[in-house]
């Protein structure tokens, strides 16, 4: 169905819209159905559903998307797909929103006139209605809007009516949504706020600008998912906050030379802090997350004994969540942030003495750091056996990590996208199967720390130590994929690549 | 689930249109998502509808597999009632099903992609007994027939019944234009139901201003007549309809 918005100016009889429609043989006439609804928007922080043509929004009871429905009595804090009643709506958000949580955007007050645009048949052609809406928490006005909708097979008829109304009024066409302007009433951001980092560089660019600029974008996005986090709202607020500090790290580490060392040393010293604090209940998110997976992974007559570890699981999430958010709250937090703001702020008036690669221009510094990261990465690759220890394993996935960002932050905005590309890939294959192994690896360390919290029956023992063998078997699968994946990554063809690219 | 209902009769004049824009009109007011076809040349139904009878291409066009059968339904003034108007043309329909490989299955295939997005699928049958009506036949869930009260209404349903085999569609008759003040009438109603019992259905439409009014109106009787008998009768029928469909057995 077409829908056209457009804008009206304040006291706008509707009279004058039928006049402007007689103008092209139309009538206008009123309808059932006037009345005044209370409206809230809703969205995921990073506004897949405004993405995907328009948020959600919860009118009457019930919650609307793309015009399927589903009830929902009260509007919640937070929507999450598992929240919504099995049916059609859940059916076409889950895949949407994924593990995001849906949230309010805006609460409206609407009030609104139904109309009806007749063809010369006194037929229907166009449904209409004039909304006029104000913020429900400040009563402030929005501007008020005709909202027009082509009934089926009539779309020429709403172009007709469109231009009437444009041609004799001096209508405006809205740009926008009512949502995206009670959002902009509010302040907000329409569209949401994505963790993508997306910084333009140029080649000649010095290094610390260059470094300034990515290490700015990664602190407003440690920045725009602390509250989410601290609120716990949706697991992926702390995913992207962690993303960030270790690519923050990274940026620390790969680029040393454009810092002041001492300075750096105290903040390197802190965003590891950082780090450590999120760890644990971020690890503990993903069991939960992928707690169906891991059901499936024993035999079907245990499963139902696995509701204890679950149990046991979510306990222990509280409880490390509570450190973890005490530690986010704390001024140590504060201070990281405001003095690591201030630094990037001056970076470059600094003195380089003691900054060598400070005033190199970034195309150089990260060739080398790239060209370097992966040489090591191959070395080290080929030294592992993959029946000998873990510890190698963990090594090169973090050497790995290190390339990766280097690639995304530097090697996407400053080299060739089919050298960057299926280089970012084949290293993603290797990751996967590190990632897989050390998770694994983790998992089962933290299902055995977990046994004494479990009730001493034979059935929830059994079940976690047959769930604890399937994981530890595919850990072993992980390492017998390694090879190939490495080869992928290490091959003749690769190595010259990077030899003539990153020079 | 959805269900494509056909209004047919042998004979012209007997309420099939009536039929068809009531009960679809019910049908979408209900909350059903609901398209009416109206594949009478004579556009009776979308007159009603004051949609123009026109449909681009043709039935030659709008039979063809792959056409755009989506893009020729045309919303109607009820939110939920949408309608696929009728064509001139569509007088020449036996000719255009005939060119393809399997006429009889023609309707329901071009009727497939429409059944996800309607639960009640109407018909409005033009008269007649040809490679239309055998089409329609395979592509309906079930035939409503509605009959004027005459002796030789039972006919049609000794007709009818040996033209749709064990497979075929569930047939639903009923009386229109029921006159319960004549004898006749009355004597007719009960030995239908007595000879009839699984076809014939106990609602009935009464002789009625109101459904003559409707070519004046422009419109169906619930929306201007709403509290008159026979608008009150085709919620009946409809009530009726809707607790047959309810209770049919799957067919072997």
């Amino acid at each position: 169905m077409t829908e056209v918005e457009l804008l009206l100016p304040d006291g706008l009889e509707p009279e004058r819209l039928a006049a402007a429609v007689a103008s092209d043989g139309f009538e206008l006439v009123r309808a059932d159905g006037a009345g005044q609804a209370h409206r809230v928007y809703y969205d995921t922080f990073d506004g897949r559903l405004r993405a995907a043509g328009a948020p959600a929004v919860h009118v009457g009871g019930r919650l609307l998307f793309d015009s399927v429905t589903a009830s929902l009595q009260r509007p919640l804090r937070r929507v999450l797909a598992e929240d919504l009643p099995a049916g059609p709506l859940r059916e076409t958000l889950g895949p949407l929103i994924e593990v995001r949580a849906l949230l309010p955007l805006a609460a409206l007050d609407v009030s609104e006139q139904h109309l009806r645009v007749l063809d010369a048949e006194h037929k229907t052609v166009v449904r209409a209605s004039i909304e006029r809406s104000a913020l429900a928490d400040s009563g402030a006005a929005l501007r008020p809007r005709l909202r027009l909708a082509a009934v089926r097979g009539y779309d020429a008829e709403l172009e007709r009516v469109r231009g009437a109304l444009q041609r004799e009024l001096g209508l405006e066409r809205s740009a926008t949504g009512l949502a995206d302007d009670a959002v902009t009433a509010l302040g907000g951001k329409p569209g949401g706020f994505s963790s993508k980092v997306d910084v333009q560089l140029h080649f000649g660019q010095r290094a610390d600008a260059a470094a300034v600029a990515v290490l700015r974008r990664l602190l407003e996005v440690i920045e725009q998912n602390l509250e989410g986090t601290i609120e716990d709202l949706d697991s992926e607020f702390l995913h992207d906050l962690r993303v960030a500090v270790r690519r923050t790290r990274s940026v620390q580490r790969q680029l040393k030379r454009v810092f002041p060392p001492e300075e750096l040393a105290r903040f390197r010293a802190e965003f590891k802090w950082l780090q450590g604090v999120t760890g644990e209940s971020r690890d503990l998110d993903v069991y939960l997350l992928g707690f169906e997976d891991m059901r499936a992974l024993v035999p079907a007559s245990l499963r139902d004994e696995l509701k204890p570890l679950r149990h046991a699981l979510q306990t222990r999430r509280a409880a490390v969540r509570e450190q973890m958010v005490s530690e986010l709250r704390s001024e140590r937090l504060g201070a990281l942030r405001d003095r690591w703001s201030a630094l990037l702020d001056q970076l470059q008036t600094l003195p380089d003495h003691d900054r060598p690669d400070a005033a190199e221009p970034i195309g150089s510094v990260s060739a080398r750091r790239i060209a370097k990261v992966y040489r090591k990465v191959v070395h080290e690759g080929r030294a592992i056996a993959e029946d000998g220890p873990s510890k190698p394993f963990h090594e090169l996935r973090k050497r790995g990590k290190e390339l990766r960002y280097l690639l995304e932050l530097f090697g996407t905005p400053l080299y060739p996208h089919d050298v960057v590309k299926p280089m970012i890939k084949t290293l993603k294959g290797l990751q996967d199967v590190l990632g897989r192994h050390q998770d694994r690896e983790v998992q089962v360390a933290t299902l055995s720390s977990l046994a004494a919290a479990l009730p001493s029956e034979p059935g929830p023992l059994l079940a976690t130590g047959a769930l604890i063998a399937r994981l530890d078997e595919d850990k072993w699968a992980a390492r017998a994929d390694f090879g190939r994946r490495f080869g992928a990554f290490a091959g003749h063809e690769q190595r010259q690549l990077v030899k003539e690219t990153f020079t | 689930m959805s269900r494509v209902l056909a209004v047919y009769n042998i004979k012209g004049g007997v309420g099939k249109t009536s039929t068809a824009v009531n009960l679809a009109y019910l049908a979408a007011t209900g909350g059903a998502r609901t398209l009416l076809w109206d594949l009478d040349p004579q556009a009776a139904s979308t007159f009603l509808f004051r949609v123009k009878p026109k449909v681009r291409g043709g039935p030659r066009k709008l039979l063809r597999r792959r056409s755009d059968v989506a893009g020729s339904i045309k919303g109607t003034d009820f939110k939920l009632l949408d309608l696929l108007p009728a064509d001139f043309r569509y007088r020449h329909m036996d000719l255009a099903l005939d060119r393809f490989k399997r006429p009889r299955t023609r309707l329901a295939k071009v009727l497939e992609p429409l059944r996800s997005e309607y639960s009640y699928i109407f018909l409005d049958c033009p008269p007649s007994i040809s490679l239309v009506s055998e089409s329609v036949f395979e592509a309906a869930d079930a035939l409503l027939v509605p009959m004027i009260p005459a002796t030789l209404s039972s006919r049609t349903l000794d007709q009818l019944e040996p033209l749709v085999d064990r497979r075929g569609p569930q047939i639903l008759a009923f009386l229109s234009m029921l006159d319960l003040n004549r004898p006749l009438h009355r004597e007719l109603l009960h030995r239908l139901r007595a000879t009839h019992p699984s076809t014939m259905l106990g609602a009935a439409i009464p002789v009625a201003d109101e459904v003559e009014r409707m070519g004046e109106e422009r419109a169906v009787v619930a929306s201007f007549a709403p509290t008159s008998p026979a608008a009150r009768a085709y919620e009946a029928l409809w009530l009726d309809v809707r607790f047959r469909l309810s209770n049919s057995l799957p067919r072997i």
